[in-house]
């Protein structure tokens, strides 16, 4: 029976070669990547072995592992990801329950996460191999480890499959997973730039103390232990680690048996209504309804949430680490409303695939492009207008010189009338797979290739061109001459409205011609 | 090409046609009967009919003689001298495959016709007139002007070739059966007439408008339910049938009128405020029928309408669907339900690998076997399976 799963598994795994030629490219750089990392780690491991510094390893190791055990804890909860494996999968061949957990959680020793792992814990062994004593403790401890961080993954991918099985709780955790994302970011930067050489060692040992004692540390804190000579608490942990490792156990036979009986939930089905919504707020066109649809569309759909989520993480991503640098307050305070702009525009870009094959509906009733060009920019463009009113007028307070504002508008109209053009033609002429209505919001498309990457790029790139003369004349404002910046606004929304308007002309056409097209390139993804 | 006589208004064969329902049945299974074969030189022999239209169309009057001796199998027809005129659109079209193909097996045709023919018209009578004593306008087979003319449609994808050269004509006024097993090309023949999939070759014209030529015209008058297709389905029911019908370039007071009208006709009064993302199959179905109908098209061309709507809404959507037809609507349906189709449909084609087999009325389609035993013949047969003994000896 476990052979039969280690074989599934590494079935599985091989298929996940026989895609396309680019894919499995990009595969294998990921797998090169991921292995290039865990042996240079080993490498360290191997090296700290002829240190003397004991203390100072045994505090880096304690600190580091417990984020890997929280990592295999909660990463498939944050990311949802989809489980081949799952003990539903089984639930009609009639194994025993028993059987069936053990042959899973032995199962998921192949793969790339576990061989990663297990290669960093032969180096931990390596490192503790100060004696027969300690080298001993090593090897269990190393054991116990490979165990509890699968046994971890596995149990929170099932809670993940089985509490996230409705609609609405997918989409919830992919936009919980953006913010986590958005929180933790800041905090990523600021850890960089703590004085490490002053502090690091007194927080880490600190650190090191009270996460020893828990779960997540004991086990790689045993053969530290034994190695500093301390041998009690070194036995202690070792019996933490193990009942860590038999509670999992116990609680992933326990979720095996409550799945296998327990079919998806049940999603509560919420009330919208009989009003219609956006729709009673727009005139009734074609051009004001679809207009309609997309503004619920932004607000109801979770791709659409993180598509616009990332837009305010973007500038902060670019803004902390130019503050690190050391470049001034006031410079980096023109920078985030012009990004924000930039990304606000090209969200649309693969509008229509977004869509999926609900795009039939705008085919076969004969939907004339302008409509459903225009209708789409309008939840964009209100976002924009207001964006752009607001943001502005802040930057440019930060900035601390009102002569910029002109300029300031300009540009980030520009960045935004552009994007919003390039997106009206690219996503009508090269819709691209896209993630589908109802899945997680990472959950990646199942057929992808290297034009995405292409079209996601050119449209990028296009309407930051499209902007260089905004850009340029906001520059000589700032560093010649303050008249420049009123040629800045002019420049940019000329630019700007030149290009939504030939985007959308273009767009439209395309949208009329290649109904078929479009549906068909849906129907692929 | 559209019409072969004068176009007759759709209301004008109905009044003639008003009494004699067993009279017009036999004689339409009369004139129809042709050596319908299983061989695919017949089936293609029927393909080529419309071109000859024209020669046979000159003169209804010899086309009417012939149909003589099926006439007697119906007491009833000698008073309807109303209903000849009206009648006389049929025979063109259908009554040409005899006259080209099969002279000799013509002689014949006449008894056995006359024998065939009773038995389905005594077969259809009691219906007819149970619908009769409810709705005095539903007689059995009504056709008007052609309003679906599709010929040498051809499409591939790749290696693979969907759809080779079918050929179809659907009259308004009637309700027409796709069958056909699993991937024989019926929902790529049904896109491509309603301008989702572009063919490769042959062309769709829907009441005489090119669909690939003149798509907008085209689309405007036919109603459309995909089959396994996405709604936009995060919308409620209710913005979803508005969605729909401003969409199809109706005004907000219509289409608020008609939303409530099909949501009460297909029972989803309580599912207009939920997002159709949470409907169960049948409904997401229901309402996807709803807005096909929405801007009352003159063709309703529909893939698998039927498939996991519970029997009583299936009930209801026939019913609905009938009262369409019987005021000169048409529609075109696939199905895999071959009681289905022989039970609703008035005409049916089967399409096997991409080309049609057989198609003409249902009773002409069938002969004397049942639609599903003819249509299990033409698919290729019933599969003898051996070697399926250990299913019988159980494992425990």
């Amino acid at each position: 029976m476990v052979a039969q799963f280690l074989g599934l598994k590494l079935r599985l795994l091989a298929n996940l070669f026989r895609r396309s030629p680019w894919q499995v490219v990009g595969l294998a750089v990921g797998l090169l990547y991921g292995l290039g990392v865990a042996l240079a780690i080993v490498a360290i491991l191997i090296t700290l072995r002829f240190s003397d510094d004991v203390a100072s390893i045994r505090s880096g190791m304690i600190v580091a592992g417990s984020l890997v055990v929280l990592g295999f804890l909660l990463v498939p909860l944050a990311l949802g990801v989809d489980d081949s494996m799952d003990p539903r999968r089984f639930s009609l061949f009639a194994i025993p329950t028993d059987r069936l957990a053990l042959g899973l959680a032995l199962s998921s020793l192949v793969g790339v996460p576990a061989i990663v792992l297990t290669l960093v814990l032969l180096g931990t062994i390596v490192t503790w191999s100060r004696g027969v004593g300690v080298t001993l403790l090593a090897i269990v401890a190393a054991a116990l480890l490979l165990g509890t961080c699968m046994l971890c993954s596995r149990v929170t991918t099932a809670l993940a499959a089985f509490l996230l099985s409705t609609r609405r709780a997918r989409e919830f955790s992919g936009v919980i997973g953006i913010l986590l994302l958005v929180m933790i970011s800041p905090v990523v930067v600021l850890l960089l730039n703590v004085d490490w050489s002053r502090y690091g060692q007194g927080l880490l040992s600190v650190l090191a103390g009270i996460l020893g004692w828990t779960p997540f540390g004991a086990a790689w804190s045993v053969p530290a232990d034994a190695a500093v000579g301390s041998w009690g608490s070194a036995l202690v942990k070792l019996l933490i680690a193990a009942a860590t490792l038999y509670l999992l156990w116990l609680a992933w036979c326990r979720l095996v048996a409550l799945m296998l009986v327990t079919p998806g939930r049940e999603a509560n089905v919420k009330q919208y209504g009989v009003g219609l919504g956006w729709f009673d707020r727009m005139p009734r066109t074609p051009l004001g309804s679809i207009a309609a649809r997309s503004i619920t569309y932004w607000g109801r759909d979770s791709r659409y949430w993180v598509s616009l989520l990332m837009i305010p993480v973007v500038p902060v991503l670019v803004s902390v680490p130019l503050a690190v640098a050391g470049v001034p307050g006031p410079v980096i305070a023109l920078l985030p409303l012009p990004i924000m702009c930039l990304f606000l525009g090209w969200t649309l870009h693969n509008d229509v695939a977004f869509d999926n094959t609900a795009i039939w509906l705008h085919i076969v009733s004969g939907t004339s492009g302008w409509a459903d060009r225009i209708g789409r920019l309008v939840p964009a463009l209100v976002c924009g207008i207001v964006l752009i009113g607001l943001g502005s007028a802040i930057s440019v307070s930060f900035f601390g010189d009102w002569v910029a504002l002109p300029s300031m508008l300009g540009v980030s109209t520009c960045l935004l009338l552009a994007g919003l053009g390039f997106s009206s033609y690219t996503s009508a002429r090269f819709p691209y797979p896209a993630t589908k209505p109802g899945d997680s919001p990472f959950a990646q498309p199942q057929a992808s290739d290297t034009a995405s990457a292409l079209i996601q790029s050119c449209s990028f790139a296009g309407s930051f061109l499209l902007s260089l003369p905004a850009i340029a004349c906001a520059l000589m404002g700032l560093l010649v001459d303050p008249h420049w910046h009123l040629l800045a606004l002019i420049t940019g929304v000329g630019v700007g409205v030149l290009a939504v308007v030939g985007g959308v002309w273009l767009g439209a056409r395309t949208f009329e011609a290649r109904g078929p097209e479009m549906l068909s390139s849906a129907l692929r993804a | 090409m559209t019409s072969v006589l004068p176009p007759p208004e759709p209301d004008e064969p109905r009044a003639g046609r008003g009494e004699p329902h067993e009279g017009s049945a036999a004689s339409a299974v009369g004139t129809f009967e042709s050596p319908y074969a299983t061989t695919d030189a017949t089936a293609e022999s029927i393909a080529d009919a419309p071109p000859l239209e024209v020669p046979v169309k000159a003169s209804p009057a010899t086309a009417t003689p012939a149909k003589a001796p099926s006439g007697k199998a119906s007491p009833a027809k000698a008073p309807s001298a109303k209903a000849t005129p009206a009648k006389a659109t049929q025979p063109p079209a259908n009554s040409a495959p005899p006259a080209k193909s099969a002279p000799p097996a013509k002689s014949a045709a006449p008894a056995k016709t006359a024998a065939k023919a009773k038995t389905p018209a005594k077969k259809r009578a009691p219906r007819t007139k149970a619908k009769a004593g409810a709705a005095a306008k539903r007689p059995a087979p009504k056709l008007g002007p052609v309003v679906l003319t599709v010929s040498g449609l051809v499409k591939s994808f790749g290696q693979n070739t969907a759809v080779s050269g079918v050929d179809l004509e659907v009259r308004s006024g009637s309700f027409f059966g796709i069958v056909g097993p699993n991937g024989a090309g019926k929902t790529t023949t049904l896109s491509m007439i309603t301008g989702l999939l572009r063919p490769d070759a042959g062309s769709i014209h829907v009441n005489g408008i090119d669909v690939w030529a003149r798509p907008l015209e085209a689309k405007r008058i036919i109603g459309v339910l995909p089959d396994r297709l996405r709604l936009f389905d995060r919308l409620t029911g209710a913005q979803l049938l508005h969605y729909s019908g401003i969409l199809r370039g109706l005004d907000g007071d219509t289409v608020a009128k008609r939303s409530a009208d099909l949501a009460a006709a297909f029972g989803l009064e309580d599912a207009l405020g939920r997002l159709v993302a949470d409907y169960s199959a049948g409904m997401t179905k229901k309402i996807a029928l709803a807005c096909a109908m929405i801007h009352s098209p003159r063709i309703l061309v529909l893939d698998e309408p039927f498939e996991s709507v519970d029997p009583v809404s299936a009930v209801n959507v026939t019913d609905i669907l009938q009262k369409y037809v019987a005021s000169g609507g048409t529609v075109v349906l696939s199905s895999h339900g071959m009681d289905l189709i022989q039970r609703v449909c008035d005409h049916v084609a089967i399409i096997v690998q991409g080309k049609v087999l057989a198609s003409g009325t249902v009773d002409e389609v069938r002969g004397e076997k049942s639609l599903e035993e003819r249509f299990v013949e033409l698919a290729g047969g019933r599969k003898v399976t051996e070697g399926m003994e250990w299913l019988h000896s159980f494992s425990d």
